[in-house]
């Protein structure tokens, strides 16, 4: 009786022992993302991506379940600041997703790498969030330099572009990305007969058009600014006359930001738009046209993912590769990062420079969007 | 037709079309301070409003139960929308306006910026943050006219502005209830004392105001971005508006509004879309230390 | 006396650095709240504009630290004079207008302000942002010290003003103005005195704004910031001195109470605030005052 009672003890307690320690095996995340106001435009595209991704890693990757939490940051830096806070405190996340928004992006930079986290940004442009120094900050998100400076390139040199105006959106990213083609162009020899931004909140582009209209020729239409904004903007630009779309000879050019469904939405006016995408649904590698079936199937089969959707995705994949590989807390995790070369995801292949910013660019490519709306692909780079 | 004249001319017409635009907005604004003496801080929500029910009724309903043409669905989502603004004036009223008749200006002024907030969150938790495509048959179609253009949703703009203004007013001049209308707006007490009910007509005028508030919706949804948040990317120009054209003031709102307008379309073209809000309120103030009353006053005496 | 222990008290009581922060936002919105009492609680003048203040408080004080180098207290005293200036500004137009008037015109000036910081890209950075400040003294519980300091000391200042014939006379304004007048009341200088001073003190509530958050933005500063003063103010109980500072607190904690509700927390705040003015319109003191009848 003894010796059984003896080994059913030790049993019971190295079973409690070990399911205890098995419970400590969570992969924390935290996702800084914004979830009220006019940014909750990124926020929830950046939910369905996660979401989606999560289904994968159910049952955990090397024996690590991986846990998410939501919080709030609407796209501002003292609710962002506010939030980065509440989620070290309350979740003590080994890695944060965020954010969306530049502002808000730099503003927690600092308290996350005080506290030593790994953030891991899916979505800002500001060349100032790799060019800090901050040795925890990772980001799959092109910078607006690695954006705009291909179109430059692409407009002097296969375009043969030698005049420009550049659209853009009044907001950090915006501008970064504005910076990023004017400078290059007119290094190059071009000029940039105007800069013209805009609020978030203009709706009517019709005088703007007209204004560029009475420019004289301008063979390139460098644009920065969301969906809804940019299909207004080229039926005012095609009712203007301006862009080939409306009979006009000048070219718009765009980067990653416009997402696969927008040649629809604004119609002819679309017609010979010039851009460069990273995330490309209709890409034939199996890691897309997986993520694509994936969401038809969880959301919609009229539903096509953007490039929002598809790199909050990615990010989860990078997390859990970085787990399969052997992380599990912030300081593994960041190194694994920092070692990462040539992991393939949907929107390409991650490879950080010691900046911490992705430097591999091989799925970046230029599309033509064709008279029947779809997208021809170049081979410009 | 040299260059700069066609520019002139270009930039005259978007200003106008944009001024239609905005007089919709605020002229229902203007017809509250009139008869209430309030402002209705959820009037933007009203016009966002008015679009998301002229857009579901566009795609959902009117091709498809219906099988009307396109261009019969966007007329119909039009008269949709004047009645969904008008239910919604009817709710906000008998929630909020009336409760707070008596008592100091400030609350019901609270009271509708609340309402703005519930609204704005209620249509974002509703319809979510992404932007929906509408677009209607008639912003599709382009009008030349040797060098200038416009689209047909211009012209559409503008005349079905100029038929409500002028149904407006012909119902302000020359029904009883026009006329009621403006006896309880010049002195409410002596109005009650001729036999009219007050509370009714501030009703109806909140009513009014609303329907105008949801056509105007409806009239700017191909021109928005639509999202719960387009009302208030026109809002606070139209109370500048209001006020240049002095409030509670018919005629002054329609000018100050067109005014606004052009100079918008001109200050784009010279100056930069960045500074429009800049321009505009300046205008404003400078309005305020030169002439107060607005443009085409209206004298009110003040009793002790 | 026992408020000012308990407020003291609280970074003892609440140990994380999060719930430590909100503090700090707690008593910055006190000061707001405050400023914005003396011109709408007491002179019944609606002032839209007070983000504006706020923001020239911000900007002034960091432009002159981080661009120019002057020292921290210094560059606070400057924007606090450029805020308070600004004001008379404000009020110069506020005295020939009444009512709605005044409330666009200070929305006018409100919209103003925020374009300026945010086109005059040379001194402001725009909405690129200036980054990296440091708050005058390290640490949060320091700072909340600091900023509720200050606040307690401006709400024994106001205090004082207020039941002092000053006060009576911002009152009578208030109720009614023309017949203050007749009594020799000079309806413009007072409401230039409460314009001034209520924008001198939201612009001292703008110097630890960036100092606490580390980034500056101009979008921080835009109107709705404006109509939350306000209801702090109105829901805490217009006119009275507590009132305010009882709606900074509720107004602060209360979103973040209601953080669980994820997507329908704004819709529950703006609901709110439409009951409380419906039901409570002398705000909680009201009702405070109303329990304790109850149960006298």
């Amino acid at each position: 009786m003894k010796p059984l009672l003896r080994t059913a003890i030790a049993a019971l307690a190295a079973a409690v022992a070990f399911s205890s320690f098995a419970q400590d095996r969570v992969v924390r995340i935290g996702v800084l993302m914004p979830i009220s106001g006019p940014g909750s435009y990124f926020g929830v595209m950046d939910k369905e991506g996660i979401e989606l991704a999560l289904e994968h890693f159910k049952n955990g990757v090397n024996g690590y379940k991986l846990q998410v939490q939501y919080e709030d940051s609407a796209c501002s830096p003292l609710q962002a600041t506010n939030t980065a806070k509440r989620i070290l405190d309350q979740f003590k996340p080994h890695v944060v997703i965020g954010e969306e928004c530049s502002d808000a992006s730099l503003a927690i930079a600092p308290i996350l790498n005080e506290a030593k986290v790994v953030q891991l940004n899916v979505g800002s442009v500001t060349m100032k969030l790799t060019e800090s120094g901050y040795k925890y900050t990772f980001r799959i998100f092109p910078n607006a330099e690695q954006q705009s400076l291909p179109l430059a390139q692409v407009a002097y040199k296969t375009l043969n572009a030698r005049t420009a105006v550049v659209l853009h959106e009044k907001t950090n990213a915006g501008n970064d990305n504005a910076e990023g083609f004017k400078k290059p162009f007119e290094a190059m020899g071009g000029k940039v007969l105007a800069t013209i931004d805009f609020g978030r909140d203009v709706n009517d582009f019709t005088a703007i058009a007209t204004r560029i209209a009475s420019l004289g020729k301008v063979d390139v239409l460098p644009t920065f600014a969301l969906e809804g904004q940019q299909v207004r903007l080229s039926q005012a630009l095609a009712q203007a006359k301006v862009v080939k779309g409306g009979g006009g000879t000048a070219v718009q050019m765009g980067s990653i930001w416009l997402p696969y469904g927008y040649d629809q939405k604004a119609g002819e006016a679309s017609q010979g738009y010039v851009r460069i995408v990273q995330f490309d649904p209709t890409e034939k590698r199996k890691v897309v046209q997986d993520f694509v079936s994936a969401f038809k199937a969880k959301y919609g089969a009229d539903k096509v993912p953007t490039h929002i959707n598809a790199h909050a995705y990615d990010a989860i994949l990078l997390i859990a590769e970085a787990v399969r590989r052997g992380g599990h807390d912030s300081e593994s995790i960041r190194d694994q990062f920092s070692k990462m070369k040539g992991f393939e995801v949907t929107t390409g292949t991650i490879s950080f420079d010691a900046k911490g910013q992705t430097s591999d660019l091989s799925v970046v490519h230029f599309v033509e969007t064709q008279k029947d709306l779809s997208w021809k692909a170049l081979n410009w780079q | 037709m040299n260059d700069l004249v066609a520019l002139v001319v270009q930039q005259s017409l978007n200003g106008v079309y944009l001024g239609c635009l905005y007089v919709m907005v605020a002229l229902g604004l203007t017809l509250i301070y009139g008869v209430l003496n309030q402002i209705n801080f959820a009037h933007a929500d009203f016009v966002t409003v008015g679009a998301f029910a002229a857009f579901f009724t566009v795609t959902r309903f009117a091709t498809k139960a219906l099988g009307l043409p396109d261009a019969g669905a966007y007329l119909l989502s039009l008269i949709v929308a004047l009645g969904v603004g008008a239910l919604l004036g009817l709710a906000v009223n008998a929630a909020v306006f009336a409760p707070l008749r008596r008592g100091d200006e400030l609350r019901p002024l609270i009271a509708t910026i609340g309402v703005s907030v519930l609204l704005e969150n209620f249509q974002l938790w509703l319809f979510g943050p992404i932007p929906y495509q509408f677009d209607s048959p008639f912003s599709r179609e382009t009008i030349r006219v040797g060098r200038i253009f416009f689209s047909a949703q211009s012209v559409l703009v503008v005349t079905v502005s100029a038929l409500a203004i002028s149904a407006l007013y012909l119902f302000m001049r020359f029904t009883f209830l026009g006329k009621a209308l403006r006896a309880v707006a010049q002195d409410r007490e002596t109005a009650g004392l001729m036999g009219i009910n007050p509370n009714l007509l501030i009703g109806l005028t909140i009513v009014i105001a609303s329907a105008l508030a949801g056509m105007a919706g409806a009239l700017l949804g191909p021109v928005l971005v639509l999202t719960p948040f387009a009302g208030a990317s026109v809002i606070v120009k139209a109370f500048a508006i209001v006020i240049i054209g002095g409030f509670g003031n018919m005629q002054g709102t329609i000018l100050a509004g067109i005014l606004v307008g052009i100079i918008e379309a001109f200050t784009v073209q010279y100056l930069g879309s960045g500074l429009i809000d800049l321009v505009v309120f300046v205008l404003l103030l400078a309005m305020l230390v030169v002439r107060p009353t607005g443009l085409i006053a209206e004298r009110k005496e003040e009793n002790v | 006396m026992i408020a000012i222990a308990v407020v003291a008290a609280l970074p003892w009581l609440i140990t994380t650095s999060y719930w430590r922060g909100i503090l700090v936002v707690c008593a910055m919105n006190v000061l707001l709240a405050l400023s914005l009492n003396l011109v709408l609680g007491y002179t019944g003048q609606l002032n839209l504009g007070q983000s504006a203040f706020f923001g020239i408080g911000a900007y002034v004080s960091t432009i002159l630290v981080k661009t120019y180098g002057w020292n921290f207290w210094l560059a606070s005293l400057a924007a606090v004079g450029a805020a308070g200036l600004l004001g008379l500004a404000l009020a110069a137009f506020a005295v020939r207008l009444r009512g709605h008037y005044l409330a666009i015109a200070s929305l006018g000036f409100a919209v103003i302000t925020y374009q300026v910081l945010v086109n005059w890209e040379k001194v402001t950075e725009g909405v690129r942002g200036i980054y990296g400040i440091v708050p005058p003294v390290r640490g949060t519980m320091a700072l909340f010290y600091l900023v509720a300091g200050i606040a307690v000391v401006v709400y024994v200042l106001m205090d004082n003003v207020v039941r002092s014939p000053v006060g009576d006379t911002l009152r009578s304004i208030r109720e009614d103005e023309v017949s203050a007048a007749s009594l020799g009341v000079n309806g413009a200088i007072w409401k230039a005195f409460a314009f001034g001073s209520g924008a001198a003190i939201a612009g001292l509530a703008g110097c630890f704004y960036p100092g606490f958050v580390g980034t500056l933005v101009p979008d921080a500063f835009n109107i709705v910031e404006s109509f939350t003063m306000m209801a702090m103010v109105i829901v805490g109980g217009m006119g009275t001195m507590i009132g305010p500072v009882i709606g900074a607190v509720v107004l602060t904690f209360l979103p973040e109470l209601l953080r669980g509700f994820g997507e329908s927390r704004l819709m529950i705040y703006g609901l709110a605030l439409t009951l409380v003015v419906l039901f409570m319109p002398g705000g909680m003191v009201q009702a405070w005052l109303a329990v304790k009848a109850k149960f006298s």
